[in-house]
């Protein structure tokens, strides 16, 4: 039920501020007083709840709470920081619906109706591409973002739907095994704007505030990988054998994301776009993780994937400060950046220690993990080096911020809080000139406190790694492959299984903190029982008792 | 075969061929709006009334909204680039794939001309998506290719449940308010088209509403 709630505020939140957007303030008011509240809600999150809804389920996890906890807190620290230094009107409504949007999404066990919230969330993010004085660029980017998301959520519905049925009846593997793990790997990577289907992502860069981006292409495709992720591991692993070429694909894509990504953000002109690439860079270890079926990945892929999204979101503050202290994207004036403005300079280095990692950082070892898990031979340390290949275009921007200004970019006291004595007699008067006037300490602090955070997630920190490690809830089916069935209601211990039955809530056993292979009871861990044998694997099944069960580990394919 | 449900299906087919070649603007929307209406009850056994009256709603608010956002006298889209017979046998031609191939490789829970829908709005949508040059068209090819998607879902796994009904509502209507307010932006230059545009905004203000002040 505290899923449910959280879900309802945000969106009750989303509504309000959506009627209220001819009406500017009073919406951005309503949104912010969305997000705090959000966190709150967040917060009251209670791990291992299931409830029976409709015929479907939803239910909550540690790392559910975790995830969006942290989203609620970057959204806020993000709007706040968009305020300070300019943003669009419809950025903190945008994130209260992507926020609702991934709660669902991560909470509803059938990963047919969760893959629809994914992309209805995405959709809803094209808001932010509206642009004053240049409605019809910001209608042909917002399209162009509508089009990669409708595609990629076609891609998923109709992937989730082969396997979302009884396939006991199966004789013989068909190659739409392939087909269908292919298409919701290729929906994950448009999601993100991986390369080659950066296009989008990459214009999006232009128009939509540098503190909405992290949202738009990063949080909100993590829920959709996130879901893929728990998709693969319970439905495809078990059955699919031979993904060899399917599996090349997607190690191609998420290759080319992490490489290319690289070199294009080292190579652009201002911080915006680089920012931008940075996020297609990350999250082409998250598609690689894609690559590496198997239960060894599960837990370091969502420590990277929580790891990645909050480092981004830091790095979209530090953007935000830059410009709102300095006035300017474009790298080539920001000489004496990291002079000028300690408070940045301290931002940017835990940024770029959360983001690139040293041996030992829970973040670093996870991509490690993941990089190991999905490749073999020579091209792992090819692909383990590329993946520090982001130190290149931080260097770039540290070197330059050590350089000489060659213009006075701005007061020094700009990077320090700045407040006049208050006048009891003016006190309105007093609060606009006192965040006026600090309006690049706000973006800097903000920055600040993100890159605390981000250093801390990526550290292991608010127990990240264990909820990471939590195998992914699933309900009983009457279905040998563990699968959602056709048409059939979730069963949950003592709940109706009848469509439109009245939510009823259920406390559930927490999923083990660990892969449960050897200690699962489960009666079809049995190989096997399922049509298609691999060895040693032990395919997620149905408990007995209609419980939320933790799915047993399978061996990586091609491993 | 259903006689009942051949019709539904047929209405869907022709909906869609409407919206992917008409020129009319207002036309194509009534094409996608008899597509969308029809879909959910292309389904075997029929979704609750609860999930039933979600899909439709949505689909009719979709519908609304587009046509709101198509206000003006005899505004146009792109229509098809071949001409609707050719578009007529492309669909034929993806409803009979779909048709003989219902299930994909396993068991089917729903029924075959579901799958046979599904992919003809499949085939339909693939135009206007890749080739669109205006925010309508390829909004339209969209709420084709996701109608598309889902219709082969309902062949694959049979009848949504009530939840997935409502969320499916969600999604139909997102995309709906999502293209219509985009195209409603791309008219706010005084063009009477919804044309796309190569050139990007180069704001002095980056991406913000306006120039934030000024340090101090």
């Amino acid at each position: 039920m505290s899923l449910v709630l959280f879900v309802v505020v945000t969106m009750a939140f989303t509504g309000l501020a959506l009627g209220l957007r001819a009406r500017p303030r009073l919406a951005t008011g309503i949104a912010l007083i969305g997000l705090v509240t959000a966190i709150v809600v967040a917060v009251a999150i209670v791990p291992g709840q299931l409830t029976v809804v409709g015929g479907g389920a939803l239910a909550t996890s540690a790392y559910l709470r975790l995830f969006l906890i942290f989203g609620s807190v970057i959204g806020l620290a993000l709007a706040v920081s968009g305020l300070a230094g300019g943003s669009r009107r419809d950025a903190p409504t945008v994130t209260l619906g992507i926020l609702a949007s991934v709660g669902l999404t991560l909470g509803l066990l059938d990963p047919r109706a969760a893959v629809l919230v994914a992309t209805a969330g995405g959709l809803f993010g094209v808001l932010v591409t509206l642009v004053p004085n240049g409605g019809r660029a910001g209608a042909t980017i917002g399209i162009r973002e509508s089009r990669a998301v409708a595609v990629a959520g076609a891609l998923a519905i109709a992937a989730t739907a082969w396997f979302g049925r009884d396939l006991s009846g199966l004789t013989a593997q068909p190659v739409v095994f392939g087909l269908a793990y292919l298409g919701f790997a290729v929906a994950v990577a448009l999601r993100f704007g991986a390369i080659p289907f950066h296009l989008w992502a990459a214009r999006l860069a232009d128009v939509v505030p540098e503190t909405a981006l992290p949202n738009l292409t990063a949080y909100a495709p993590a829920s959709h990988a996130l879901g893929a992720l728990a998709w693969i591991d319970l439905s495809v692993a078990p059955i699919a054998q031979d993904l060899g070429p399917d599996r090349l694909v997607v190690i191609a894509i998420a290759v080319a994301s992490i490489v290319l990504a690289a070199v294009a953000a080292f190579v652009q002109d201002d911080i915006e776009h680089i920012l931008g690439y940075s996020i297609i860079g990350d999250a082409g270890v998250v598609i690689l993780a894609l690559a590496a079926i198997g239960p060894d990945t599960w837990g370091p892929t969502r420590t990277w994937i929580l790891a990645f999204v909050i480092a981004r979101s830091a790095f979209a503050a530090w953007v935000a400060g830059v410009r709102a202290g300095f006035w300017t994207g474009r790298v080539a004036d920001l000489r004496g950046w990291a002079l000028r403005s300690p408070l940045l300079t301290v931002a940017f280095g835990l940024v770029v220690v959360a983001s690139v990692g040293f041996p030992g950082l829970a973040a670093f070892d996870a991509r490690t993990e993941i990089v190991q898990g999905a490749l073999t031979g020579p091209l792992t340390p090819v692909v383990l080096v590329a993946t520090l290949a982001p130190i290149a275009y931080y260097g770039r921007l540290l070197v330059i911020g050590f350089l000489r200004p060659d213009r006075v970019l701005e007061p020094v006291d700009a990077w320090r809080p700045v407040v006049k004595p208050l006048d009891l007699t003016a006190v309105r008067p007093w609060l606009s000139t006192t965040w006026d006037a600090n309006r690049a300490f706000s973006t800097g602090a903000i920055a600040l406190v993100l890159a605390v955070m981000a250093l801390a997630t990526a550290g292991g920190a608010f127990g990240g790694p264990a909820a990471a490690a939590e195998g992914p809830p699933v309900l009983a089916s009457p279905h040998p492959l563990g699968a959602p069935s056709a048409s059939s209601a979730p069963v949950a211990p003592g709940a109706p299984a009848t469509s439109g039955a009245p939510p009823s809530e259920t406390a559930v056993p927490q999923p083990s903190a660990e892969p449960s292979g050897t200690s699962s009871t489960n009666p079809s861990a049995d190989p096997t029982e399922t049509p298609f044998v691999a060895p040693s694997a032990t395919p997620a099944g149905p408990t007995a008792s209609g419980s939320i069960a933790t799915p047993t580990p399978v061996p990586s394919v091609g491993q | 075969m259903n006689p009942a449900l051949a019709g539904v299906a047929l209405a869907v087919a022709v909906g869609a061929l409407v919206a992917g070649s008409a020129r009319n603007a207002r036309t194509a929307i009534l094409g996608l709006v008899v597509t969308m209406v029809a879909a959910p009850v292309l389904a075997d056994p029929l979704p609750g009334s609860l999930g039933l009256a979600a899909r439709l709603v949505a689909a009719i608010l979709a519908g609304y909204l587009l046509w709101v956002a198509t206000r003006g006298p005899r505004l146009r889209t792109g229509g098809s680039l071949v001409g609707w017979p050719t578009d007529a046998f492309l669909a034929a031609a993806a409803a009979v794939v779909g048709y003989g191939s219902h299930g994909l490789g396993a068991p089917a829970a729903g029924p075959a001309l579901a799958s046979a829908a599904g992919f003809a709005l499949a085939a339909l949508a693939i135009v206007p998506i890749v080739t669109g040059r205006d925010v309508l068209r390829v909004g339209l090819g969209l709420g084709l290719l996701i109608s598309g998607a889902l219709l082969v879902r309902t062949g694959v796994g049979g009848t949504p449940d009530a939840l997935e009904e409502l969320l499916t509502a969600g999604l139909v209507a997102t995309l709906g308010g999502t293209v219509a307010i985009l195209a409603l932006t791309a008219r706010t230059d005084g063009r009477a088209d919804f044309e796309m545009t190569a050139a990007l905004p180069r704001l002095s203000s980056h991406a913000t509403d306006r120039l934030p002040p000024g340090p101090r």
